[in-house]
């Protein structure tokens, strides 16, 4: 029991990653970002090929403080591969986001899942188009954290719930106490307002959407070097995911997102072990159910991050 | 002026019925376009392209029509429309294949009876909802379908059903057992008989006073109230007109593909496909819907033969819409048409449109170099 609920921390900490990113785009560009799975599998990729780079300039690890040697330098790979998310995000927002933000909304899924397609079928040519497997995983178990406390779990499954609560610590602080959080805050409550005190709508927009591909490149690069392989196509079915998840904690709530994850991870791998049958379908009922009882999700609060 | 031709607003109107009359222009568009309808069986024999693929998207095109009843006139974004599409495949393949039915009209029968029943259900409980949570909770329930479909035993999980009766057969057309060929260009024809009667219906649908309280339903609910229309109702009606749509689309691809698998017909990226079919071929038309289907599915199932990136050559299409033809393909037309005539009388009007993209391409430069300063020095 205890060890499905672990599952279920670890799968909701990549879905927060994945969805914390949707939902601050959401919350203040007001986008449903239907390309924000791929970025994910584009993190996923680029993991392949940065942290490939980059573990193999150290040797394997053989005692504890080669381990954790090699964690850091794992977990530096995959900020670096975050990185790369950065200037991708920003240039597809400047190139493509930017010029439909006063368009209807079915404009806004189109021209997203325009992008979607492309984005595939850029990593289709730069990796091919079969899977990619890192295969690191292997290596960060060495680590031994779980065995000392008395249970036994793959301690890399560990690191990344740890990584996930680090990732909303840093969101809200970075929202709640940092100067551009607050400035971005208040761009999203009102945009001619902000414009009108000096606030550059177009660089707060363009750096939002840097963030939020950020975080789903990370979540990309924490399954890529856990037991799970890129590939091409492995974005829809988190992208539908993070739609419950950010529906389910309230659009646009960096709060929601994160309790909607957990409850969404927690629920999909508590049940599925005792009902196979409903694997797929316990999140979207979830989803179902919030949206009935309280159409506005659990954390819900139109067009603002809290 | 005879029967069919009316003078009106100094305009010669064709006249199909009362109520019914088109332009001139639209006269022979929809002329043309019968006639295509009608010689796609021989295009596609002395041309490369595919009959079955054309098929496929006149029947996706169908359900966009349904879901334009609901994004053109209440303004309402369905993201699960896959649902009754789906619905009306699966009912089709479990009469064939559980119960044995093989006359292929009851099994389209079944699959309209079934997208009815769905969509009654589901549009109850989403009739009240608007904007994004209105399109994300179809969106659920599409997808509590999908995967109640493919974990079922009774549909086969993900492998899905055969629609052939006996085994082996297609179901009979109209009391005959045909072969491939015959029973492909009979099931074409009955498409195009079944489409034309829905468009009209559409059509009639949309200019009748409930089409218009759809109108106005979609301009302003609070105002729509207030005149007295009952709003969560006839959205509701409307929800379950477009259910049917998309239930007759289904059971006609179940009879089409023979087969019918949750992949195919359920998941929520079918809904999308079906949303961007109506938005592609121009949601503002009627028809548009119907060419946005041929197109899209002719990109999403054709292309792959042809190249490589084929996902990307759908996207950068899909793109070149959103930005440069957002009324659609057919939409299009009369603002192209009227474009070209004026830069035939005007040839000045060339240099300026050779200016405006000189400029649009030096405006989407600075503004690059702008992104790359703020990515690289940060950001206040």
């Amino acid at each position: 029991m205890l060890e499905h609920v672990l599952n279920g921390l670890y799968y909701g900490s990549i879905l927060f990653m994945i969805a914390s990113g949707m939902t601050i785009i959401f919350g203040v560009l007001g986008i449903l970002n239907l390309a924000h799975g791929e970025l994910y599998a584009l993190g996923a990729f680029s993991a392949f090929s940065v942290i490939g780079f980059i573990a193999g300039q150290v040797a394997a690890p053989t005692g504890p403080v080669t381990a954790i040697v090699f964690g850091l330098v794992v977990l530096a790979g995959s900020l670096a591969t975050a990185a790369v998310l950065l200037p991708v995000g920003g240039a597809l927002e400047a190139a493509f986001i930017r010029p439909i933000y006063d368009r209807d909304e079915v404009y806004q899924l189109l021209l997203t899942y325009g992008l979607l397609l492309v984005l595939t079928d850029v990593m289709k040519f730069v990796w091919g188009p079969s899977p990619v497997d890192l295969g690191v995983f292997g290596g960060i178990n060495e680590i031994p954290t779980t065995e000392l406390v008395g249970i036994n779990y793959p301690s890399y499954n560990v690191f990344v719930i740890l990584i996930g609560v680090a990732v909303f610590a840093w969101l809200v602080w970075f929202f709640d106490r940092t100067k551009t959080g607050r400035i971005v805050r208040a761009t999203a409550i009102n945009r001619e307002m902000s414009t009108a005190i000096g606030i550059s709508t177009d660089r707060m927009f363009t750096l939002v959407f840097a963030i939020g591909a950020f975080f789903a490149g990370f979540g990309g690069a924490m399954v890529s070097i856990g037991p799970g392989s890129a590939s091409l196509g492995m974005g829809l079915d988190w992208l539908v995911l993070s739609f419950v998840v950010i529906v389910i904690g309230g659009l646009g709530s960096l709060n929601g997102a994160f309790v909607g994850s957990i409850l969404v991870g927690v629920s999909s791998r508590v049940v599925t072990p005792y009902y196979p049958q409903l694997e797929l379908a316990v999140p979207f009922l979830l989803m179902v159910l919030v949206l009935l009882l309280k159409p506005e999700g659990l954390y819900g609060a139109w067009g603002e991050i809290q | 002026m005879s029967r069919f031709l009316v003078d009106r607003d100094g305009e010669t109107h064709v006249r199909l019925a009362e109520g019914m009359e088109l332009t001139k222009s639209q006269a022979v568009l929809a002329a043309v376009g019968f006639v295509a309808l009608l010689i796609v069986p021989d295009i596609t024999r002395f041309t490369p392209l595919s009959f079955t693929a054309i098929h496929r998207g006149i029947l996706f095109g169908l359900a966009a029509v349904g879901l334009n009843l609901l994004l053109r006139h209440t303004e309402l974004v369905s993201f699960g429309h896959a649902a009754f599409f789906g619905v009306g495949a699966y009912a089709a393949a479990v009469l064939a294949s559980q119960f044995d039915v093989s006359s292929g009209l009851l099994l389209l029968l079944g699959g309209v009876l079934a997208a009815t029943t769905i969509s009654v259900l589901i549009g109850y409980f989403v009739a009240s909802y608007l904007d994004i949570y209105f399109a994300l909770l179809t969106l659920a329930f599409n997808q509590v379908l999908y995967a109640f479909v493919l974990q079922s035993g009774y549909f086969n999980y993900s492998d899905g059903l055969n629609v052939r009766p006996d085994g082996l057969n297609p179901p009979a057309l109209f009391g005959l057992q045909l072969s491939s060929t015959g029973y492909e260009l009979v099931l074409y024809y009955f498409t195009v008989v079944v489409l034309i009667v829905s468009l009209l219906v559409m059509w009639k649908l949309v200019n009748s006073p409930f089409g218009r309280a759809l109108d106005a339903i979609g301009q302003n609910r609070t105002r729509a109230r207030f005149v007295g229309i009952p709003v969560e109702k006839y959205v509701w009606v409307a929800f379950v007109i477009s259910g049917i749509y998309g239930g007759l689309a289904g059971g006609l691809f179940a009879l089409l593909q023979l087969h019918v698998s949750p992949e195919a017909t359920l998941y929520a990226f079918v809904s999308g496909e079906i949303l961007f079919m109506a938005i592609l071929g121009g949601f503002g038309t009627l028809v548009g819907p119907v060419i946005g289907g041929v197109v899209l599915v002719y990109l999403l199932v054709q292309a792959p033969f042809y190249i490589e990136y084929y996902n990307a050559l759908t996207g950068l299409t899909l793109l070149a819409v959103v930005l440069f033809l957002p009324e659609g393909i057919l939409g299009s037309i009369p603002k192209i048409g009227t474009g070209l005539s004026r830069r035939r009388r005007d040839p000045g009007l060339l240099r300026e449109d050779l200016a405006t993209i000189g400029s649009s391409l030096r405006r989407g430069v600075s503004r690059a170099v702008t992104t790359v300063r703020i990515i690289v020095f940060g950001v206040n």
